[in-house]
């Protein structure tokens, strides 16, 4: 909670700074990250205890709740944060397009997002819900390079502020089935409830799902995607891929798990479906790219399916199921920072396009980058050794769990085909030899651009080898171990 | 640590350090020498201190991930033991023949990384690290030949790198759904081998699934009939290494991983589809020998040729019965000398005389008398010669096989013969006879290869002339698969 001062008022303070013309970027930049970092330290002092209350009773009103499940989340997102700010210093400073609004941007949309996951009630979720997302609208449309920034602007705006809508007239249905928005009480009603007609909270939960689901470009409000991602800044991209997803998957978990639990069975068919056409459809457009980002862009909406896989199976396997969404979320978010970081900084000078062609030989004249690309491509491609292959196997197993042998079977093919897309990287970078001329303007390794990508590299390696060896250093089973305590915080009355 | 553990991660951790290290391709090349050396040593502990039974030995155990009961689980019965020989005389041997083939630091990192990767297949216990090391093995087998194969390697390369993943991602499910059964039957999570063979709640519907899943990608690595598209590709692209690698050790572990896995966890299945199995290695047998026939690249023969052995290996194993067991477990060894040894032998030849077809060789045994004699020596191991250890395994794998059912086995004996014998027509046509055309590039070997290929033809004759020396070890365990496993009794 306190974290979550902390961030709102250095966003704040950081909007003013910036007016002042005295003030350069480099200091927003470094501002911006020590807000962060300062966060992150309160956040971790409550890390792993199992607990929760809601703040300040007379004030809020239940509005936000604090627990060890939020808290988790907001470690996740804020290191996402700070990942972001770190892998992006190299790219800040190389573009000189970057105004100094854009970190306190920056901050209300890591703010927004940590009050979503905070959020004990609809209303509120949905302001957090737009503080994050409206900042993200701007941020995407700070660059000058791409000439289609305008447009992912103003695509995402003008859908995202759809999708809002949604969530808006879902929650006023949920609030004339119940007559309550706060959360925890919805599912006490709920329960009083069973075996009359619910259908008015069932018709306000759906739109609520269908705004979570165009969050998270699930089929069928994928389409904004691609072009999103391609047109929006590297860092953005790999912000709104990795950490965003974390904050609306942080809420939209709790509302299910906590709230819509006794009505969760309706939506099983639906889920079901719309899993399968976003695994096929994503695998799809992920094949068909020739950019890089888009790929990226495209696989996270494969990766988006495997994280519905783990969401339908939390019905009948609760426990491992929620875990492994948590899990996953955090292979996910290091494998796409790492990947997204890295090509950013490749990419910083503007004459270096980012297709794959452009990777042909790559890894004779930069090994060592080459080596970190490979192993987030491994990871996100789920080959063991990462950490994606342990998110994999968590979700995989739990949706087994649930009776789901089908669905794993759906994301088996899914990875499958997504060895292709990610292996054929690899191989241009390892398998042909070097062209001409074309790195001479990547950076070298030198700055704290590297070393943040470098160990978001062993950390992953790390997280797929665990700790069988090394005792008393947190490792595979620590994070499983901590998400199931969050997940249990999520129950006790 | 144990000393199983050694063997697994003393040639990743050596790779590891020469990786970093600022060290040649040479000095890295003699450290992984050693380190096989080393292994080697290692080995001989283990069968030395192997006690002749069933017991899984040098067991070691280590948690991993708590809450799903996964655990470094490693240990060794007879028939790992026999394999673990194997891999460690064959790799010394291997890269005394590789010593002047590949000049580059990343082959031998990729090598070392391979051997860990095959010693870990071999030892674990628990299915989850089982897979593991069996996906984590494919990397470096990935790097070896899409960097220094020849033709069209990238694709190639993709191909095997798709296929092989496509077979065990099918055989994760299998692995994950077993899982998920004892955790219903039992109440607790666990991976490992022994409690998973418990399970008893499936259904036969399910069994047959899980079953399905585990055989596709063994008999996509071995590979068995429909599943063998990416072998010739990828054996006529890959480099000396890669090809060795590939046939003689990694085809071996496919069909170890059938008995060590497969067998146990699904008696009823196994015994169940034996003659479909055996009538697919039979056919495996023949077709991949007409196949052989018909190559005018010496890569491409042999690896059809050692398709065709796999077959053959196969069909000993389902074939339920001792003889047919113990001689497919002599052939792995036989077979897996032997062919790693001509595709050594053919790597050395492509090195002096380029890669040509067989009809633009002849008159080698005049220039390179050491080199035919070797040659000889592998192919008669191959063809099964009496007094060869192939000639001993064969006999028992048709015998069995007959015992199994007399129709199959007059049909084994009878396309072992034929299948083999164009390997002479081959050796006369490209070692023996003079045929014009210049071959004066080919040297004889060198000493380091001299010296390397002998253990090999060593242990091909002293196998050959007295096999109950090397069988001593193994028979108890084979008898326990037989008996306790699959409860068909020693001779039935």
């Amino acid at each position: 909670m306190i974290a979550l001062g902390c961030i709102a008022l250095g966003a704040v303070l950081l909007m003013l700074l910036s007016a002042m013309p005295k003030v350069r970027m480099e200091h927003c930049s470094v501002f911006a990250f020590v807000t962060l970092l300062i966060g992150l330290i309160l956040t971790l002092a409550s890390f792993g205890e199992l607990f929760t209350f809601f703040p300040l009773p007379k004030f809020f009103h239940k509005m936000l709740i604090v627990d060890s499940y939020s808290v988790y989340f907001d470690a996740i997102i804020l290191s996402g944060a700070l990942v972001t700010s770190l892998i992006g210093t190299h790219y800040f400073q190389a573009k000189r397009h970057f105004k100094k609004e854009f970190f306190s941007l920056f901050l209300f949309s890591v703010f927004g997002m940590m009050l979503l996951v905070h959020a004990s009630e609809l209303l509120s979720a949905f302001i957090a819900l737009e503080i994050a997302s409206l900042s993200l609208y701007v941020m995407i449309g700070f660059q000058k390079v791409h000439d289609k920034r305008v447009e992912a602007s103003f695509q995402y705006l003008v859908l995202g502020s759809l999708a809002g809508i949604f969530f808006l007239l879902g929650s006023a249905f949920v609030y004339a089935g119940l007559g309550t928005t706060i959360l925890g009480e919805m599912g006490n009603r709920l329960d009083t409830l069973m075996g009359k007609d619910v259908s008015l909270v069932i018709i306000g939960a759906t739109l609520i799902l269908a705004t979570f689901l165009f969050k998270i470009s699930a089929f069928p409000f994928q389409n904004w995607t691609i072009d999103v991602y391609d047109g929006s800044s590297l860092p953005v991209s790999a912000f709104m891929a990795a950490t965003f997803k974390v904050a609306i998957f942080g809420f939209i978990l709790r509302l299910m798990l906590v709230d819509f639990d006794p009505i969760r069975d309706t939506w099983d068919t639906l889920f079901i479906v719309v899993i399968i056409a976003t695994l096929l459809y994503g695998s799809f457009l992920a094949i068909i790219q020739k950019s890089l980002k888009r790929m990226l862009a495209a696989s996270s909406i494969v990766h988006t399916g495997y994280l519905l896989i783990a969401f339908v199976s939390i019905g009948y396997a609760g426990e491992s199921a929620a875990s492994s969404i948590i899990y996953y979320l955090v292979a996910y978010f290091l494998s796409a920072m790492g990947a997204f970081g890295l090509i950013s900084y490749i990419a910083a000078d503007e004459h270096v396009r980012v297709t794959y062609e452009d990777f042909r030989g790559f890894a004779h004249v930069h090994p060592y980058m080459a080596a970190m690309l490979s192993v987030f491509m491994l990871s996100l491609a789920g080959i063991p050794s990462t950490i994606g292959f342990v998110g994999k196997f968590y979700i995989f197993t739990g949706a087994i769990e649930a009776g789901y042998t089908f669905l794993a079977v759906c994301g088996v093919v899914a990875t499958f085909v997504s060895v292709y897309y990610y292996f054929k990287l690899i191989a241009l970078m390892y398998f042909y030899p070097a062209c001409d001329s074309d790195w001479k303007d990547v950076p070298s390794l030198k700055g704290i651009t590297p070393l943040t990508i470098g160990l978001i590299a062993l950390a992953i390696i790390w997280g797929g080898i665990g700790n069988t060896f090394i005792a008393y250093f947190p490792g595979v089973d620590f994070l499983i171990d901590t998400a199931r305590l969050s997940y249990m915080s999520l129950f006790i009355k | 640590m144990g000393i199983l553990s050694w063997i697994i991660f003393l040639p990743m951790a050596v790779a590891c350090v020469l990786l970093v290290l600022p060290v040649g391709a040479k000095a890295t090349r003699n450290g992984a020498f050693g380190v096989s050396l080393i292994i080697f040593a290692l080995a001989f502990y283990v069968h030395e201190h192997f006690v002749p039974s069933a017991q899984m030995q040098f067991y070691e155990q280590y948690d991993w991930i708590k809450s799903y009961g996964i655990a470094y689980r490693v240990g060794v019965d007879g028939f790992s033991l026999i394999v673990l020989m194997l891999i460690a005389t064959l790799l010394p041997s291997a890269y005394l023949l590789l010593w002047h083939n590949e000049r580059s630091k990343s082959y031998w990192i990729s090598m070392l990384f391979i051997q860990s990767g095959i010693s870990g297949t071999l030892f674990s216990l628990d299915l989850f690290l089982f897979y593991f090391f069996w996906e984590a093995m494919l990397l470096p087998v990935f790097m070896i030949i899409g960097l220094f194969g020849s033709g069209n390697r990238v694709f190639s390369t993709l191909k095997i790198t798709v296929y092989t993943i496509m077979g065990s991602l099918f055989m994760f499910v299998s692995i994950l759904y077993l899982g998920v059964s004892h955790y219903y039957e039992f109440g607790a999570w666990s991976f490992a081998l022994s409690d998973l063979v418990r399970i008893s709640s499936l259904t036969q519907a399910q069994e047959m699934f899980l079953f399905a899943g585990f055989m596709i990608a063994f008999a996509i690595k071995i590979p068995l009939f429909p599943f063998h598209s990416w072998l010739l590709e990828t054996y006529s692209t890959s480099p000396t290494g890669g090809v060795f690698l590939l046939s003689s050790i990694m085809a071996k572990l496919g069909v170890y991983a059938l008995v060590r896995f497969t067998m146990p966890l699904f008696p009823d299945l196994f015994v169940a589809y034996a003659r479909f199995f055996i009538g697919l290695g039979i056919f495996g047998l023949i077709y991949f020998g007409i196949a052989a026939i018909v190559q005018d690249n010496i890569k491409k023969m042999l690896a059809y040729s050692s398709a065709s052995h796999l077959g053959l290996i196969t069909a000993g194993v389902f074939s339920l019965n001792i003889q047919g067991l113990t001689g497919s477990a002599f052939l792995i060894v036989a077979h897996a000398i032997a062919t790693g040894g001509l595709f050594l032998l053919v790597g050395v030849m492509q090195r002096h005389l380029g890669i040509r077809p067989l009809s633009a060789l002849g008159g080698i045994a005049k220039r390179a008398p050491w080199f035919s004699v070797y040659f000889a020596i592998m192919l008669f191991c191959t063809v099964g010669i009496p007094g060869t250890n192939g000639f001993v395994a064969e006999l028992l794998i048709v015998l069995g096989i007959f015992h199994y059912n007399p129709y199959f086995g007059v049909l084994a004996a009878l396309t072992v013969l034929v299948a083999a014998s164009y390997m002479f027509w081959v050796f006369q046509k490209a070692i023996l006879v003079q045929s014009g055309n210049d071959v004066s590039h080919m040297r004889d070997l060198s000493f380091h290869e001299i010296v390397g290929l002998f253990p090999l033809a060593f242990l091909i004759v002293a196998m050959g002339v007295y096999p109950d020396f090397f069988l001593a070890k193994i028979t108890p365990t084979l008898h326990y698969y037989l008996d306790t496993i699959l409860h068909v009794g020693a001779n039935a």
